[in-house]
């Protein structure tokens, strides 16, 4: 054997470690937000982008992004929607009670690529997750940035998730935030359409840096708006979900044609993957 | 490492002395056919063998492998590798494993995997019956096996065994070996090569021509569907295939409803769930959701993905896949050559 790791001196990859919900909160009906703390007081070295999974022993695990900025590196937040037996099971833990995680895994995004240039964001329903790590690390880190430009779509007012930061951003002058939901309700006065509804109401110039995270179908239909704009497709960082089990790049639910969503991704430059034929 | 013959009459005694020292696993009979199992006799022992049923890779990535075991005080690593001897591995099943060492050793070491792989000792041998579907002689075939300890060859009067690793020349304590001489070491040459003359199947292309094909035709989706049309999504090719090592991950409670394990079992990316996942509310959204898509899956995996990585492709020539098809559609050198015909 060739191979010169003995398995005594390797890491176990799938041990996780445990966690400790220090806060919940219940944005919407579905989805519900944990502020997370490790129990052995290490730490979790992640950055913006970059995904865990998270489980709940019994139950299994569940790949998700991490919804904080390391700028604050105590705790990390999560936000796990209900939709099947792991998931349903985690959000019926509440503040004090434990579970475990494996991470980070995978390549978040690369933000050197994204200092010291006008960043947009382009976030849809779910999507705001994991690109609000980025939010707030480029909120964190302002001066690093320069203009900085947040769409936010969601299907319906009440399926809007972080409604605090939302009303936080809505009057900041250090981002440029706008927002839109495909369907109002008589509360709703803000723009009611699909994302790209969002673009003319902003002048963005071919420099910018663009993150795209949001349901799969969002993704072709951003990239015209930016090609329209003269972005080039390197500068276009697509964050993607896939089914994931392992996390580590062997059990092969995330591939897009011969790529690991979870360890090559989840966030690639779009120029990576645009010729992938199972990518969009 | 020289290598060494015993007789046939003394055969059976190294095969019981090793039994004796450890467990021993290799071909044995089942009906008509034949399984990798843990030897009890030497009688069992079924060197004739065409192919088995199951390729080797069970024994280090089993069909339910547990990663973690819980209580309710504390959870930890389930991997307990197992010393033991694997006698009787056809060549292309040991390049299966070579295939599966490095893709479960590369990026992330995966010890579930690879624990058990480093405490057993593998003993090659040849081929002496050649099964209807193979066409390992014709994949390849510039890659040697490599993952094996020491290699065994069925020649008149005995066998020589050739030891290729210290692991290997350990194994010489348990018979009555002498040293082979030049004209049984050539015998042993000239069995192994005619081995390769008996596949009935073969691909008529070079692997870089299959590759070069096989990519191009990725976005022929009537090819696709056409080679697909009878696909059941049942992923028995996947399940058969000694390269394939795909796997899904439950949790599952013991009895006493509080401890319980964390287990992977083998999964088939040709099963329609393979790549759904749910959005909510009942939505779902399938990143192969067709039956072409995922054949093409397979077939990329198989003929251009990981080529650059292996240096070959994913594939041994087995022919397990071709047989284990209930519809036969599976079959490597049939598709290939349907595709390099389009």
């Amino acid at each position: 054997m060739s191979h010169q790791c003995h398995w005594t001196e390797a890491v176990d990859l799938f041990l996780p470690r445990e966690a400790k919900i220090v806060k919940t909160a219940q944005p919407t009906e579905l989805e519900k937000h944990f502020t997370l703390q490790m129990i052995d007081g290490e730490p979790v070295d992640f950055q913006p982008g970059q995904i865990m999974e998270l489980g709940l022993l019994g139950y299994g695990e569940i790949p998700i992004g991490f919804a904080s900025s390391p700028t604050n590196p105590e705790t990390f937040d999560v936000v796990v929607r209900s939709v099947g037996r792991v998931s349903k099971a985690i959000n019926q833990l509440e503040a004090g009670d434990t579970l475990q995680m494996r991470g980070p895994l995978g390549h978040g995004f690369d933000l050197d690529k994204l200092r010291g240039h006008d960043v947009l964001i382009v976030a849809g329903g779910i999507g705001l997750c994991p690109t609000r790590s980025l939010i707030n690390y480029i909120l964190d880190r302002r001066d690093e940035f320069n203009r900085f430009v947040l769409f936010y779509g969601t299907r319906e007012p009440c399926l809007q998730l972080f409604t605090d930061d939302l009303a936080c951003w809505r009057g900041m002058e250090d981002v440029e935030y706008f927002e839109t939901v495909d369907q109002g309700d008589p509360s709703w006065t803000g723009n009611v359409g699909v994302i790209t509804t969002l673009f003319p109401k902003v002048e963005l110039g071919p420099e910018t840096r663009a993150v795209i995270c949001g349901p799969p179908v969002f993704y072709k239909f951003v990239v015209r708006e930016l090609d329209g704009i003269g972005v080039p497709h390197e500068n276009i960082f697509v964050d993607l979900e896939r089914r994931m089990k392992c996390g580590v790049g062997k059990c092969g639910h995330c591939q897009i044609n011969d790529k690991y969503t979870c360890v090559d991704g989840p966030v690639f430059a779009y120029s990576e993957v645009e010729d992938l034929g199972e990518a969009f | 490492m020289s290598s060494m013959f015993i007789k046939d009459d003394d055969f059976s005694a190294f095969v019981t002395t090793m039994i004796e020292a450890g467990p021993v696993y290799g071909p044995v009979a089942k009906r008509s056919r034949f399984i990798f199992e843990r030897l009890e006799s030497p009688e069992e022992l079924r060197l004739d063998y065409d192919v088995t049923i199951l390729p080797p890779k069970k024994l280090f990535f089993p069909p339910a492998q547990d990663l973690i075991r819980f209580d309710a005080d504390e959870f930890k690593s389930a991997i307990d590798p197992e010393e033991k001897v694997l006698l009787g591995v056809h060549f292309y099943d040991v390049k299966g494993l070579d295939q599966t060492d490095l893709l479960y050793s590369e990026r992330n070491f995966d010890s579930s995997y690879m624990a058990n792989r480093q405490t057993t000792t593998i003993v090659a041998s040849n081929i002496q019956n050649v099964s209807d579907r193979a066409f390992f002689a014709s994949v390849g075939a510039g890659v040697p096996a490599k993952g094996h300890d020491a290699f065994l060859t069925s020649i008149t009067g005995g066998y020589v065994f050739e030891p290729l690793t210290e692991r290997g020349e350990a194994l010489l304590k348990h018979g009555a070996f002498v040293a082979a001489t030049d004209a049984q070491v050539a015998e042993a040459e000239k069995v192994n090569a005619e081995a390769l003359t008996k596949c009935k199947e073969k691909h008529e292309h070079s692997a870089e021509d299959i590759a070069a094909k096989v990519a191009a035709a990725f976005d022929n989706e009537d090819l696709w569907s056409e080679l697909a049309e009878d696909c059941f999504s049942c992923g028995s090719c996947n399940t058969v295939c000694p390269t394939c090592y795909c796997f899904d991950v439950q949790d599952t409670w013991n009895v006493d409803a509080v401890s319980g394990q964390r287990t992977r079992y083998w999964d088939a990316c040709l099963t329609a769930d393979f790549a759904q996942v749910s959005l909510g509310e009942g939505a779902t959204e399938n990143f192969r959701g067709s039956r072409g898509e995922r054949f093409r899956h397979r077939f990329m995996r198989k003929s251009v993905y990981l080529n650059d990585k292996l240096g070959q492709p994913a594939c041994v020539g087995c022919g397990r896949c071709s047989a284990a098809c209930t519809a036969d559609i599976a079959d490597p050198v049939r598709v290939i050559d349907r595709i390099m015909a389009s």
